[in-house]
């Protein structure tokens, strides 16, 4: 937290609202800027071209499109945000999925924290 | 006696007192050479067509062949009346000759069935009528010459006399007579080439000898056109005579040809029968050869499904009563059915013959219809099993999902809110305290998720106390009352309580979802060796089982057990599911 701007603007993207408002808690109070908040693929793709966030946290399992397919789509134009993963199943469940996707990292929700976050998009 | 059976005996007598007549004008004419053999022929040919056109409609009195062929008798001896010396009488005969000639020509049409079966034949007919009765009044009316044969009277109709113009319409008749027996011809071959091997067995006498015929009268009537000969005042030829006079007995030489063949052929199935136990598919062509039907297929009752089934156990379907060209007999043994035997309807000619085959043949069919009904078992096992497993398959997927989307989340937001109150607890003491107060709903939540999770799975209580504790259970946690009326004492086997339990528990969920009940009633009994599930309530019914994925699955687990699932559920009444699980 302390090495990264307090300005980060981030978007969350997960279809569990517990998840969502929890993490948004723990990133606001470490100093994130949270812009919004979307609960599936389309709406997070058409979030992120509207918001213009520096990253976005986009769960793997959405109720549309696969994680992996929206971060391939988020981060394939110019001046595209960071995208970190985040899943409550373990990295190795992906295997090489997370690195192809073109995504930052991937971040366990139990293990979220903005330290951790910032360590990725560094 | 009927009332069919006197009109038929005075139609024959009518039959006979014609003969009689016709033997008179034979015997008294002064324009006919040869009376002694006219007046034996001529009789004996129309009391042949007469005679056997009676017993043809006394047989099968919704068959017209036989009426048929009584009106060509009848024709015959109307055309005898050519043999009058009385000029009226004389014209009239020669008039109605041809009609003969029409009917004939109806009859092999027609034949066997007595119905003409295609446009072309009853086309055919309508021009023969016309030009019989119409295109050739004129030539009389006109004054055409009938007076060959030498001494034979004159034209008693000549309204005008005009010779010349006569013979137009004369020579149009011929033409069009002729043109009409070739059709004839092709028409019989059509009829032959389409008819089935036991069809053609009854039909090849009379077909042939009716190809003959027109042969015979193609061959004089051109020969006439051409000629100078009088078609209409002369005899037919003799070989087309001799024909002719062959066709009822043609016609009864097929009758007894195919029922004694048969009959022969039932005797051969006996003795192959005791021979050697056949089966299978010889056990087919067995009954194939005795019947004469090499399209005859066999179905075998299969008493588990109720249903017909080939000699490998799959379901087939037979052909509706209404097929005009398959027929169905049911074979039964101890008046229970054992199969189907599926053949030509031409068959049903003589319907005893089949049932006769079938008779022999009860025992090895009874034989074949266990291997098939055996060889059905295996097929249903092998789609329950696999059903079974596709449950399962979709059980865990469920199971998996379930577990991802409920008690997975909350423990990960525990864990985040553990990780955010702990930076709290210092800065903020009273934010952290709320965050932890949070956190335990959440806990307390993962573990009631968890729990019926593992009630989903399997519940303990079950296992441990049996099923009537473990309805209980389920009743007290349903959102509306739910009374157990009966559950059978002692322990059943564990995979029919766990279906039992399953099929309460599902019923009871959905019956919250969608029926809007009040109340609910559960019973389980036993009954002749089956444990029987009820669940009744009083909602707003029409639920489909095949619509949701809970009962369905829960329809493969019973028919796993050989149990089976009904859902009675009428609009306004409410909803009764019952199971009956084997429970020996």
């Amino acid at each position: 937290m302390v090495n990264e701007p307090v300005s980060t603007k981030v978007l969350i993207v997960d279809d569990h609202p517990t998840f969502r408002s929890t993490a948004r808690l723990l990133l606001e109070s470490e100093g994130f800027d949270v812009i919004g908040e979307a609960p599936d693929g389309l709406s997070a793709i058409a979030a992120a071209g509207e918001l213009h966030p520096d990253l976005v946290l986009l769960d793997v399992n959405l109720p549309d499109l696969d994680g992996f397919d929206v971060a391939a789509r988020i981060t394939s134009v110019l001046g595209a945000p960071a995208v970190v993963l985040t899943s409550s199943r373990d990295s190795s469940d992906f295997g090489p999925l997370v690195h192809r996707s073109g995504a930052r990292g991937f971040i366990p929700k139990g293990e979220l924290s903005g330290a951790a976050l910032t360590e990725l998009i560094r | 006696m009927s009332s069919l059976r006197a009109a038929l005996i005075a139609l024959f007598a009518a039959s006979v007192a014609m003969a009689a007549v016709m033997v008179a004008l034979v015997v008294s004419s002064d324009h006919e050479d040869a009376r002694t053999l006219t007046a034996t022929l001529g009789p004996f040919i129309g009391l042949s067509f007469c005679g056997t056109g009676v017993f043809a409609w006394s047989r099968r009195p919704h068959n017209r062949f036989g009426a048929l062929m009584t009106a060509v008798g009848f024709a015959w001896f109307l055309a005898g009346l050519a043999e009058a010396n009385d000029p009226w009488v004389y014209t009239l005969g020669v008039y109605l000759g041809p009609l003969y000639f029409v009917l004939v020509a109806h009859m092999l049409l027609a034949f066997p069935n007595g119905r003409l079966e295609t446009t072309a034949a009853r086309t055919l007919l309508a021009i023969g009528y016309l030009d019989a009765l119409f295109v050739q009044l004129p030539f009389f009316l006109l004054g055409g010459d009938i007076t060959d044969p030498t001494n034979a009277p004159e034209n008693a109709w000549a309204l005008v006399d005009s010779p010349d113009s006569a013979q137009v319409f004369q020579s149009v008749s011929q033409l069009v007579a002729a043109t009409l027996i070739a059709w004839l011809a092709v028409q019989l071959f059509q009829k032959r080439r389409i008819a089935s091997p036991p069809q053609r067995r009854v039909m090849a006498p009379v077909l042939w000898t009716g190809l003959v015929l027109s042969g015979a009268l193609a061959v004089a009537v051109v020969g006439q056109l051409f000629g100078s000969t009088n078609l209409i005042a002369t005899s037919p030829s003799l070989v087309s005579l001799i024909t002719f006079a062959a066709l009822p007995w043609a016609f009864v030489i097929g009758l007894l040809r195919s029922r004694y063949s048969r009959a022969g052929a039932v005797g051969d199935l006996v003795e192959r029968l005791n021979a050697q136990g056949i089966e299978g598919e010889s056990l087919r062509d067995a009954l194939s050869d005795a019947l004469g039907d090499r399209s005859l297929a066999l179905a075998f009752w299969s008493r588990g499904s109720e249903r017909y089934v080939d000699a490998h156990g799959q379901p087939v379907d037979l052909p509706p009563a209404t097929s005009r060209s398959r027929a169905v007999t049911e074979i039964e043994r101890e008046a229970v059915p054992v199969a189907a035997i599926v053949h030509d309807a031409a068959l049903l000619d003589e319907p005893g013959l089949v049932r006769a085959a079938g008779a022999a043949a009860a025992l090895a069919l009874e034989n074949e219809r266990l291997e098939a009904e055996l060889k059905a078992r295996v097929a249903e096992l092998q789609v329950s099993r696999a059903k079974v497993i596709e449950v399962g398959m979709a059980e865990r997927r469920a199971l998996e999902r379930n577990l991802h989307d409920g008690a997975q989340q909350r423990l990960v937001a525990l864990s985040l809110q553990l990780g955010l109150a702990k930076t709290k607890l210092r800065d903020d003491p009273d934010v952290a305290e709320r965050i932890l107060d949070g956190a335990r709903v959440e806990l307390a939540s993962a573990l009631e998720e968890l729990r019926e999770l593992a009630r989903g799975i399997h519940p303990a209580i079950l296992t441990d106390r049996g099923l009537a504790p473990a309805l209980e259970a389920l009743a007290s946690r349903a959102p509306v009352p739910v009374e157990i009326d009966a559950v059978p004492d002692g322990r059943m086997p564990s995979p029919v309580e766990a279906v039992a339990y399953f099929v309460v528990a599902e019923s009871l969920t959905n019956m919250a979802k969608y029926a809007d009940a009040e109340y609910a009633s559960v019973r389980v009994l036993r009954e002749n060796g089956y444990a029987v599930v009820e669940i009744e309530d009083n909602g707003i019914g029409g639920a489909d089982p095949s619509a949701g994925s809970g009962l369905r699955g829960l329809a493969d687990r019973l028919a796993a057990l050989d149990g089976r699932l009904e859902v009675d559920s009428p609009l306004g009444v409410g909803t009764t599911v019952r199971a009956r699980i084997p429970c020996a």
